[in-house]
């Protein structure tokens, strides 16, 4: 049995609680390219090609040539399995010295998230000073597979030593295997997409299609508004000729969303809501944190705009319907906010991920729900209620678009900036997740 | 009377010889001319295939543990049970008989290497509103113990049986939106090949699910899917994840048509203590919102 590292090393950099309060994590700044409509103008960038760019905008923008940074921590959902190494490799293809050590990390939307999480703790630890996290994710330049069938033949074939085994592998082959395997966003347990699941959702908590429209509009005006004012200046770095998301329009109205057709739960009874416009789209995009130790920041004159405090991960029972495919989060935010003391009224900015405008207003109103909190969250009465006007104030993924791995850190990047800007009070950050899960964060201004 | 096999029958030769006679008319189906074989058919030392195992349970997503999958089961059985059915004496058209339902008790976990002795045969003839259903009955034994057995109901259409036999007892044709759930909580996406893929790993080649063609022989306009198939699949979707001591039921309500997608809502009665007890499992067609089948597991006290 190993002892505890406290017991050999008590310094204040080993750990938290007994010993004393780790010290700070802090993010120093962001990077991403602009995100585009899949299929678009990035269609011929691979994973590999926009997390570099990413990280190259990052490295300019703080003078970070030729350093060697802690740890970079990245990673992609529709994956490849040639980029096994992805975030090392594009660390190997950027400016960032040859000699920064990286990781994979996969945790489907909150990868990026998750990154943050990651680095900031070996940061707080003292295991490391600095560290790039972050996301990338390609649905245009999406791996396709060969079929199963087709796979096992190869395999077959590759193993088999005489000839007649190779050929007896070879006539195991149908023409149906033939065709690709596509990678598809259904849910692999229930086959429902995550569109599908969220369209259960919706209508479970009677969101209506007036609600969403108009989250999905207030999204795309204060995001154009940011953009308009320069907020995202020195937060994102133009590619391939795109300098902002494309799925923005500045210019849409209530009427104009209203006017779009129901995409998703059109198999239930109750009426369908859920259209491409309250609905994130498949978008390619990269997005990167730079993060630090106080020292680190101060030693190379480096902004501190947050401190990245704390954060929780939940998953929910949704295989069978017992609870919504994207409602972890609503589950994770008690458990962080009583960890941390805080209620709603501790927070200054509300930052819920807008996978679907539904899955917004459900976790809202779950929050609201007195019954809900008491029985699903063992809580003694709702949570509380998210004042609408410090949630998402400079837009979300609804008009950015949502590269899966990469919201994190555009939502981190974007957050930190805000209460940066602010000079005082928190942000609560909420990203669900495929496969049930979900996490939650809190930065904190300096 | 118990008919000792002395080897596996063949499925295809079975089909094959059942397909050679229903193209020959002139058998005779008078009312009060049905009647059914009383002898039972036994078959020992049936082993399982295990790389048809292994495909079987990645065809249902199932785990792959050391035993044998409830629906695997029927497999085994099943060349039995159709070698009841191909008998010359046995009334009813094998081929195009309708599978309306089946009731299973899997006892005690078969090991996928047991050697087992399969006993068949056939009861319980009694009208239906469209013809004439029949129970075939099934007992897998491992070790002179009995560990799995199984009821399955078929419906010759348009035959008739002996109006000296009681009234029709089915429930009337099921409507649309008769007791769906307002909330489905999977898909299954069932391509045009699942039918041929089952018939790989079970053997069982009957021309209804493989495709076109073969099911226009029979007289549909396209295959469906095997209705042991979709048992299976809902066996490993709600059930308790252990390797026996629990009994289900499934009703074929409507076809499924491959290819298609298919609605499906599986209720799981799980106590706090996370501990199995059952569930009711419904899959639909969307469009026409109508119930394909139906069905309840249930532990076994």
């Amino acid at each position: 049995m190993n002892s505890l590292p406290s017991e050999q090393n008590p310094t204040p950099e080993s750990g938290a609680g007994a010993v004393g309060k780790p010290r700070a994590a802090v993010v120093i700044g962001g990077n991403r390219i602009p995100f585009a409509r899949s299929g678009g103008s990035y269609a011929y960038s691979s994973n590999q090609d926009m997390l570099t760019a990413a990280l190259d905008g990052l490295v300019a923008r703080f003078g970070l040539q030729g350093d060697r940074i802690g740890e970079v921590a990245a990673g992609a959902v529709l994956k490849h399995s040639r980029d096994f190494n992805l975030t090392r490799e594009a660390v190997l293809g950027s400016a960032l010295a040859a000699d920064t050590p990286a990781y994979d990390v996969q945790q489907a939307c909150a990868t990026g998230l998750e990154t943050v999480i990651g680095l900031s703790n070996k940061i707080k630890l003292g295991q490391i000073e600095s560290g790039i996290a972050g996301g990338v994710d390609s649905a245009s330049d999406a791996p396709v597979a060969v079929s199963e069938g087709l796979r096992r033949v190869l395999l077959d074939f590759s193993r088999a030593r005489t000839t007649s085994q190779k050929l007896a592998a070879l006539r195991k082959l149908r023409p149906a295997d033939l065709s690709p395997d596509a990678p598809s966003t259904a849910e692999p347990r229930t086959g429902l997409s995550m569109g599908e699941h969220q369209a259960i959702t919706t209508a479970r908590w009677n969101i209506t299609r007036q609600a969403q429209d108009e989250l999905s509009l207030a999204s795309h005006v204060r995001m154009a508004e940011a953009y308009d004012r320069g907020f995202f200046d020195d937060l994102v770095t133009p590619f391939r000729g795109v300098s902002r998301d494309s799925n923005l329009r500045p210019d849409t109205s209530l009427s104009k969303l209203g006017s779009l057709k129901p995409v998703f739960g059109r198999n239930l009874a109750d009426e369908a809501t859920m259209t491409a416009g309250n609905s994130t789209p498949l978008t390619d995009g990269a997005a990167v944190v730079l993060l630090g130790s106080e020292e680190y920041a101060r030693e190379n004159n480096l902004p501190m705009l947050a401190n990245v405090v704390d954060a929780e991960a939940a998953a929910v029972d949704f295989v069978h319907g017992k609870e919504g495919l994207l409602m972890a989060p609503v589950y994770a935010m008690p458990r962080l906010l009583q960890r941390n003391n805080m209620t709603f009224d501790d927070f200054d900015f509300f930052e819920i991920h807008e996978a679907f405008a539904g899955t917004v207003l459900a976790s809202l109103a779950a929050w609201e729900d007195d019954d809900f909190c008491r029985k699903q969250l063992g809580l003694p009465g709702a949570l509380g209620t998210v004042d609408r006007s410090k949630l998402n104030v400079n837009g979300s993924s609804l008009a950015a678009g949502h590269p899966f791995a990469a919201t994190g850190a555009r939502i981190v990047a974007s957050l930190a900036k805000s209460l940066a800007e602010k000079g005082s009070g928190r942000g609560l950050i909420s990203v669900c997740a495929a496969g049930g899960q979900g996490v939650v964060a809190i930065l904190e201004a300096r | 009377m118990e008919q000792l096999l002395h080897a596996p029958p063949r499925l295809t030769a079975l089909y094959a010889a059942a397909l050679a006679r229903s193209a020959k008319p002139g058998r005779s189906r008078e009312a009060g001319s049905l009647r059914l074989p009383t002898d039972r058919h036994r078959l020992d030392g049936v082993t399982a295939v295990p790389e048809k195992v292994r495909e079987f349970q990645h065809l249902m997503r199932s785990p792959q543990t050391a035993f044998l999958p409830s629906g695997y089961l029927h497999i085994v059985a099943f060349p039995v049970a159709v070698s009841v059915l191909a008998r010359p004496d046995f009334p009813l058209p094998l081929l195009g008989m309708i599978h309306l339902r089946n009731e299973v008790q899997h006892l005690r976990p078969v090991p996928t290497d047991a050697r087992l002795s399969v006993v068949a045969g056939v009861e319980n003839l009694r009208p239906h509103r469209s013809g004439t259903q029949v129970d075939v009955v099934v007992e897998v034994e491992a070790a002179g113990v009995p560990v799995w057995t199984g009821r399955s109901t078929y419906l010759a259409k348009g035959i008739q049986a002996s109006s000296t036999l009681s009234a029709p007892s089915t429930p009337a044709e099921p409507g649309r939106d008769e007791g769906l759930p307002a909330f489905p909580t999977g898909e299954w996406s069932l391509s045009a090949d699942t039918g041929r893929r089952y018939a790989a790993v079970s053997g069982d080649y009957n021309p209804i699910h493989l495709g076109v063609p073969s099911a226009r022989l029979l007289g549909m306009k396209r295959p469906i899917a095997h209705g042991m198939y979709l048992a299976s699949r809902m066996v490993a979707e709600a059930g308790p994840g252990e390797d026996a001591g629990f009994r289900w039921t499934v009703e074929f309500r409507t076809p499924v048509p491959l290819p298609s997608k298919i609605l499906l809502s599986a209720q799981v009665d799980r106590s706090d203590s996370a501990k199995w007890h059952g569930a009711e499992v419904v899959a639909w067609d969307p469009r026409r919102r109508r119930a394909h089948f139906v069905g309840r597991l249930e532990a076994l006290g």
